[in-house]
């Protein structure tokens, strides 16, 4: 028995990464489909997409890495894909070099949508790249869009695009914040608190930075990370690669819950008591 | 009110820098331990890692560069080597020079001159992952003695913290925001939480002004307190008097 | 001329006149001032941006240096040399939507997210080390932990609906938490620019200070 407790308190910690690896492989691998439960937050982001219109403009940024891509891509293809269905215009703008190619990613994943619904360049939408580097170019677009934005991703000029009806933050019906966190002050310095209305889509990481904004109302609303990208799925009837990672997401967590109590169980049974025959 | 407040911290610290009237400050441990970090290294013969963050400068960046000043120092009058691996985005690049004078000034007011290497000051990657990819290889090849964390890290550390842990070494690290705050907690031998790293520099340099000028933060914390405990009130009676002066 | 440029009081004149270019807009509507302030920040950040040619050759003095002793490691230098030159030829010929473009995705971001995605395994490895009961204190974390972990997993809230108590440690414990977290940071960074403006703090100018 006490050999039992030692292991379960001076455990090899490649026990625990090879543990986690195949418990998260397989569950990805052969999927149990694990039912999930929907959070009050991303029924209130499903509730403010919802209530977009053909009128309305949304300046999308993608606040991420391609590491970070990774943890909210869920979140980002399920919000723009309504934004699609409701026909609302849309500019991509990127605040990261490594996310110059996260755009195509997105909208050929929503491509049959778009499709759907006679998406056209220029008309009801617009790629613009890597424009958002620093808080300076951000404030620029915020007071003087078309002093600050010239071209789109692709050289062409935006004239002529719908991006003629941008002058300032308040041309903008919403923004929708796509964050590990990069340039999301500068956007609430510079939009947010103008009095823009913002929506933000965070890693976890950065929910518990993003919360206090969301209290005091200058987000509407907040996806957190990977789970509430699934759950948006769940809600818009699209199933994609975030409620295909759910079921390791719930056996990850359970897998943790476990840790921590294997490794109190050999705390106690053997750990203490050592130190207590020590003495 | 944002301007008055500024105007009178400009006041406040001013005062107690001249004043000369030394106010307690609590002992802050991570901020003791860069000294025992940097002896226990010096007696077990182990380089010391510093570094200042992946972020360009903000203010994160200068605390930590007035922190690798005092470990600089340190290093170089106890005889121990120290590495500064330099990098993680698009605007490090400004800030390895800055470290770069920094460390060969200290070894250079120590009188160590000689034992300045620039090859322990590497500038790994202008991206995040491919610096945590060097400095986690350094820290297994080199195995420091301590690995003092502090500036704008995000989520890499976590991955150095873990990896200094597992090499060994004495870890002391600053979270830059509440989700680092709470891994690095568990990660790390000893934390600077908020305003610790900031106040470092005034701590470390133990000149009596300088630490009175912490006493400033104290102060507008009193205020802080204040407002939100009478906002709480004065909202319960239905005045949005404290909002309508702290709105922009 | 460089002792001039390098001297202490000289750089605190300077950064104290750029602080007032981009501190007095805010305050007083000077529309002059305004666009001075804004261009001021736009020539920081491309100046910024041409120390990348610092990086470059500071990457290239240590390589050839590392190629040069031949320690162990020594070819990955080479790699990485040879790297750096060929995505430059990349992108200064006009090839960024091919060979930059699959360097890119190909090999950069996969490594980078593989990197991000070990993370887990860290966190993994800290939580079963960390979370030991030692303490009230401890216990206390513990429990919150449990109960957080439970909720943030999807499947839980189908049979157990721990939402109320999740949502309550969220938006009373960690709202507070971070909300001092965030007045906290922010009051040490005023009274820190405080002092470097008034020449207390000489490191961030890069000069030692003198004992």
């Amino acid at each position: 028995m006490m050999s039992v407790l030692k292991h379960f308190a001076e455990y090899d910690r490649r026990i625990v990464y090879l543990a986690l690896f195949l418990v998260v492989t397989i569950m990805l691998m052969t999927p149990i489909g694990l039912p999930i439960s929907v959070s009050p937050s991303t029924m209130q982001y499903y509730d403010v997409l919802e209530a977009l219109g053909p009128d309305d403009r949304i300046l999308a940024v993608l606040n991420t890495e391609f590491s970070g891509y990774m943890e909210i891509q869920s979140g980002i293809i399920a919000s723009i894909r309504v934004m699609v269905e409701k026909e609302a215009k849309i500019c991509i703008a990127v605040a990261h070099p490594e996310a110059t190619g996260i755009p195509e990613l997105v909208l050929s994943a929503i491509k049959s949508t778009m499709d759907e619904h006679q998406y056209t360049y220029g008309e009801d939408y617009v790629v613009l790249g890597y424009v958002f580097p620093n808080e300076a170019s951000v404030a620029s677009a915020a007071q003087d869009w078309h002093g600050a934005i010239h071209n789109d991703f692709y050289g062409n000029s935006i004239e002529g695009t719908f991006l003629d009806e941008i002058n300032d933050w308040s041309d903008w019906t919403l923004i929708s914040d796509y964050t590990t966190g990069i340039q999301t002050t500068a956007l609430i310095n510079h939009f947010g608190l103008r009095g823009a209305p913002m929506i933000v889509n965070g890693i976890g990481v950065e929910i518990s930075i993003l919360a206090p904004y969301l209290d005091t109302g200058i987000y509407k609303a907040l996806l957190q990370s990977m789970r509430g990208g699934a759950e948006l799925e769940y809600l818009t009837g699209h199933p994609g690669p975030g409620m295909t990672a759910m079921d390791a997401f719930t056996i990850g967590h359970y897998l943790m819950i476990l840790l921590i109590v294997i490794g109190n169980i050999g705390y106690f049974g053997y750990t203490r008591n050592a130190g207590r025959n020590v003495e | 009110m944002g301007l008055l407040l500024d105007i009178a911290v400009f006041v406040i610290v001013y005062y107690y820098l001249k004043s000369g009237k030394i106010p307690y400050v609590r002992r802050v441990a991570g901020l003791d331990a860069i000294e025992e970090a940097v002896g226990r290294s010096a007696e077990m013969g182990k380089p010391v890692m510093s570094t200042i963050g992946i972020d360009g400068f903000n203010y994160w960046t200068l605390a930590a560069l007035t922190i690798l000043d005092h470990v600089a120092r340190d290093c170089a009058k106890k005889g121990c080597r120290i590495l500064v691996p330099t990098g993680g985005s698009d605007s490090s690049y400004i800030v390895r020079p800055v470290a770069e004078e920094i460390v060969k000034n200290a070894y250079k007011l120590e009188g160590k001159e000689e034992d300045y290497r620039p090859e322990d000051l590497p500038f790994l990657s202008g991206q995040q992952y491919a610096y945590t990819g060097g400095v986690v290889g350094i820290i297994q090849r080199t195995k420091p003695g301590a690995c003092i964390m502090v500036g704008g890290h995000h989520s890499e550390a976590m991955n150095i913290a873990e990896t200094s842990n597992m090499a060994g070494a004495l870890t002391i690290t600053s979270g830059t925001y509440m989700g680092n705050v709470a891994v690095l907690a568990c990660a790390s031998d000893y934390i600077l939480i908020g305003e610790e790293t900031p106040a470092a520099g005034a701590y470390l340099s133990k000149d009596p002004a300088q630490r009175a000028s912490i006493r400033c933060q104290d102060i507008y914390k009193g205020i802080s307190i204040a407002l939100i405990i009478l906002g709480t009130i004065v909202l319960n009676f239905g005045s949005n008097f404290f909002i309508q002066l702290l709105s922009s | 001329m460089s002792q001039i440029l390098r001297s202490k009081e000289l750089n605190l004149i300077a950064m104290f006149l750029a602080f007032l270019a981009v501190f007095v807009p805010y305050f007083v509507n000077v529309p002059a001032l305004d666009v001075f302030s804004t261009k001021l920040i736009t020539i920081t950040a491309i100046t910024t941006a041409f120390t990348l040619l610092l990086a470059i050759y500071s990457q290239f003095r240590r390589g050839f240096d590392f190629v040069r002793r031949k320690p162990r490691g020594w070819i990955f230098k080479v790699y990485m040399m040879t790297a750096i030159l060929l995505m430059l030829l990349f992108a200064l010929g006009g090839l960024e939507t091919g060979p930059y473009h699959w360097v890119m995705y190909a090999i950069i971001t996969p490594l980078s997210s593989v990197n991000y995605g070990i993370l887990a395994f860290y966190l993994a490895s800290t939580c079963a080390r960390a979370f030991k009961a030692r303490n009230t204190k401890s216990i206390l974390l513990i429990l919150t932990s449990l109960i957080m972990l439970f909720y943030q997993a999807p499947f839980t809230g189908v049979y157990v609906n721990l939402g109320p108590l999740g949502i309550y440690l969220a938006d009373t414990f960690v709202m507070a938490a971070g909300r001092m977290f965030l007045i906290s940071v922010t009051v040490g960074a005023i009274v820190f620019g405080v002092r470097v403006l008034l020449g207390q703090e000489p490191s961030v100018l890069g000069i030692g200070r003198e004992e």
